[in-house]
């Protein structure tokens, strides 16, 4: 709302005295407010240069023709400004990855000075260079005197980057403590509403994994992904899978499911069956979640309950092939309510709901197809604390019960305390292996990514 | 140079279309296609759809569609016409005539679609219907004839040089204005262009404006060239959207190579001598249009070449 993306219903917000109403980016961009977006806030089809001044364009025309030249120059001195010389002003953004496109949005939030510039979730998305990189231009801006309003759920980074934490539960304002004053436990108290009982990661230690092996990958390359991955998952495991967000790890999630096109290798289950396909994958008890949740994993405009339903309409199927109304709405809301989603009823739409909900949702489908083996990309990604407890549970729960369980993730601290082992990929290829230990430590796990 | 190696590779491709479909119809035919000659007639030809496909590229590129290219070539047509022939106006009236109703009929088109709220291909569509029965309200029955003495558009240079103008106005407002920009940023991501403080809704009535002034220009070259327009109901102006529609998807093949307008022109150009190609075998029209239709999806299928796993709507 602070910078036009939502209308403001009622209240209003106050900028150095005057009220500040901005309809769009531009007027915020204007009133000297700036965002940085969680996913990707820039335009395919348009170039670096255009990207970074898009809405801002009337500076460099002259009646009415475009001053592309003084443009491309600007842009290249901002670039070279921020020590982003690798990106091209007048290079299409297209040519770029996505660390790079958000180095360039950071260029854009801030290269006029904005009196605040909102990170909204932006660091989830990097990997530690990137947010490296984004952190030191937050301080810059707080050194110049302006402010960053910095949204994340990523607890010991608010603590590490912020001097007051404002903490919101459903919506509603909750308390603002400032950060030298609180810690984790007592941020958690305040976000879920009470304190945080019983175990927040798995805690156990010392457990052996079974022997048995559930599932084979074997020199599994997709080019210019990975190369040569190998290794055995075995029955009621946590193997975690970490790395910078480029190391290769989130295609591997998508190699194994057979959601990767032009993989080499082989992924074969305890019975002999190879995964080459999503249809193989999923007959087999096999489910995948996307790191991009809102694009691969749910059918945004339809209903929690068609979201839940999706795999397992054969099952729910007649004999002749017809479904039945009723039972698949009792199925969604068993599932629904056995993973807590909050919402008003299984014909609610995914769309309307928080990005925790819809990765509940997501997982309330896998659940209900009863899969044994889950290939969870990123599970808790820009959820809140009090959801993602839930999900740690709940993953620590289908181990017990025999499930096993690929986790890729970028959050160290999961990784860490989630899993049984932990494989690191670094430039496409598996660069080492930790076993659960209490003792790890993220200086291990960052020694092997980069 | 990385820019440099994307459109000279584009060039490259459009080349060796042209150089393929020239070399097989030559070798079926090599007595009555293909000559020098013939090379530029057929290229000729070419621009007259390739003017029109300029301007509905900024539709396409936004992800919208247009039924109603046919109906507004003729009504277009028939109004410059009149503009020039009954008026008295001569080449000033066909001009003004043409692109005044060409804009006035995107113009329209872009209101509906934007106050009706629904599909542009089913907005079009009604729309076409009463174009047509405008155009034959305006006509009647029977053809309107251009006089020979305003027939200039219609052969060369005239029709370069008014086509090549064209080419050049859309390439400066795609390249260098904020609509071009605009026109990309629509299409790449609607609600974040909304976000950027773009007008979304006025620059789309603007892309159909566009297209229908671009159409309007194409009305005058097909008059010109044809020397004569019937009104004709019932959609049948549908069967006047099928050629500049395929250079249209020239261009949107070939806006990763940052050659839109180029491959427009050249793709229109491939279009023409495939048709011509066909006309110097003496094939059955049926045929020549299975054919023609085939050849230009391979064509596009082969340089669109999406990325596996590229959603494709």
């Amino acid at each position: 709302m602070l910078t036009g993306i939502y209308s403001i219903e009622s209240g209003k917000f106050i900028l150095d005295g005057k009220e500040v109403h901005p309809r769009n980016q531009v007027e915020a961009n204007n009133e000297g407010i700036s965002i940085i977006v969680q996913e990707l806030g820039t335009l395919s089809g348009l170039t670096v240069a255009e990207n970074i001044f898009l809405g801002h364009e009337d500076r460099f025309v002259k009646f009415g023709i475009k001053d592309t030249r003084a443009m491309n120059k600007l842009a290249t001195e901002l670039l070279e400004k921020y020590g982003f010389d690798h990106i091209k002003a007048s290079d299409m953004i297209d040519h770029y990855n996505f660390e790079d496109r958000k180095l360039v949005e950071i260029v854009k939030a801030t290269y006029f000075d904005p009196k605040i510039v909102v990170v909204d979730e932006t660091t989830t998305a990097l990997s530690q260079e990137g947010r490296e990189e984004l952190y030191k231009h937050m301080n810059r801006i707080r050194e110049e005197g302006n402010s960053v309003i910095f949204i994340s759920h990523d607890l010991p980074e608010v603590l590490d980057k912020s001097d007051t934490i404002t903490v919101l539960r459903d919506g509603i304002y909750i308390d603002t403590v400032k950060s030298a004053d609180v810690n984790e436990d007592d941020l958690k108290k305040l976000m879920v509403g009470r304190e945080v009982v019983g175990n927040y990661y798995r805690e156990d230690y010392g457990e052996k994994v079974s022997d048995e092996v559930v599932l084979s990958v074997r020199n599994v390359t997709v080019p210019g992904q990975i190369h040569d991955v190998n290794f055995d998952l075995h029955k009621g495991e946590i193997l975690g899978f970490g790395g910078l967000s480029e190391s290769g790890m989130h295609e591997v999630g998508k190699a194994v499911f057979g959601a990767s096109y032009d993989r080499e290798g082989s992924v074969t289950l305890s019975d002999g069956t190879q995964i080459n396909s999503i249809p193989t994958a999923i007959k087999h008890s096999m489910a995948y979640t996307s790191k991009d949740r809102d694009n691969e994993s749910v059918v945004m405009n339809q209903s929690i309950g068609d979201n839940i339903c999706l795999p397992s309409l054969d099952d729910l199927a007649n004999k002749v092939h017809l479904l039945n109304g009723k039972k698949l709405k009792s199925f969604a809301q068993e599932y629904a309510h056995e993973m807590s989603v909050k919402m008003v009823n299984t014909d609610q739409f995914v769309s309307e709901l928080s990005g925790g909900n819809k990765q509940k949702v997501v997982l309330a489908r896998w659940i209900g197809k009863d899969s044994d083996i889950l290939v969870l990309d990123s599970p808790t990604r820009g959820i809140d604390i009090g959801v993602k407890q839930d999900i740690y549970q709940l993953m620590d729960q289908m181990r017990k019960n025999g499930k096993s369980i690929i986790m890729i993730s970028e959050e160290l601290m999961e990784l860490m305390h989630m899993c049984d082992r932990i494989i690191i990929m670094k430039d496409g290829a598996v660069n080492g292996e930790l076993m659960r230990d209490p003792e790890m430590t993220e200086n291990s796990l960052i020694s092997m990514m980069v | 140079m990385k820019k440099l190696s994307g459109s000279l590779r584009g060039y490259l491709i459009l080349l060796l279309l042209v150089v393929v479909s020239w070399l097989f119809f030559k070798v079926i035919t090599p007595h009555n296609f293909g000559s020098p000659e013939n090379m530029v007639k057929y290229f000729e030809a070419g621009l007259i759809a390739a003017t029109g496909a300029v301007g509905f590229y900024f539709v396409m590129v936004m992800g919208m569609f247009d039924f109603s290219i046919g109906a507004n070539i003729m009504l277009s047509a028939i109004i410059g016409c009149v503009f020039a022939s009954r008026f008295g106006l001569g080449y000033f009236g066909l001009v003004f005539g043409c692109v005044l109703s060409g804009l006035c009929v995107g113009l329209i088109n872009g209101i509906f679609y934007i106050k009706l709220r629904i599909p542009s291909m089913i907005v079009t569509t009604g729309l076409a219907l009463i174009y047509e029965a405008l155009a034959n309200f305006i006509g009647g029955a029977v053809a309107q004839t251009l006089p020979s003495d305003l027939r200039g558009f219609g052969q060369m240079p005239g029709d370069i040089i008014l086509a090549f103008v064209a080419f050049a106005l859309a390439y400066i407002i795609l390249n260098y204005t904020k609509i071009g920009t605009y026109t990309y940023a629509i299409g790449s991501n609607e609600f974040v262009a909304k976000n950027m403080g773009i007008n979304v809704n006025k620059y789309k009535v603007l892309a159909f404006v566009i297209s229908g002034g671009f159409l309007g220009l194409m009305s005058i070259l097909t008059i010109s060239y044809g020397s004569s327009m019937v009104a004709v109901t019932g959609m049948q102006s549908m069967s006047r959207n099928f050629v500049p529609t395929m250079g249209c998807f020239f261009g949107l093949a070939f806006k990763k190579y940052g050659m839109p307008i180029q491959a427009i022109v050249i793709g229109e150009f491939v279009i023409n001598i495939i048709f011509f190609g066909f006309i110097a075998l003496g094939a059955p029209t049926a045929i020549q249009e299975v054919i023609t239709g085939l050849a230009l999806l391979i064509i596009i299928t082969l340089t669109s070449k999406p990325v596996k796993g590229e959603i494709v709507k």
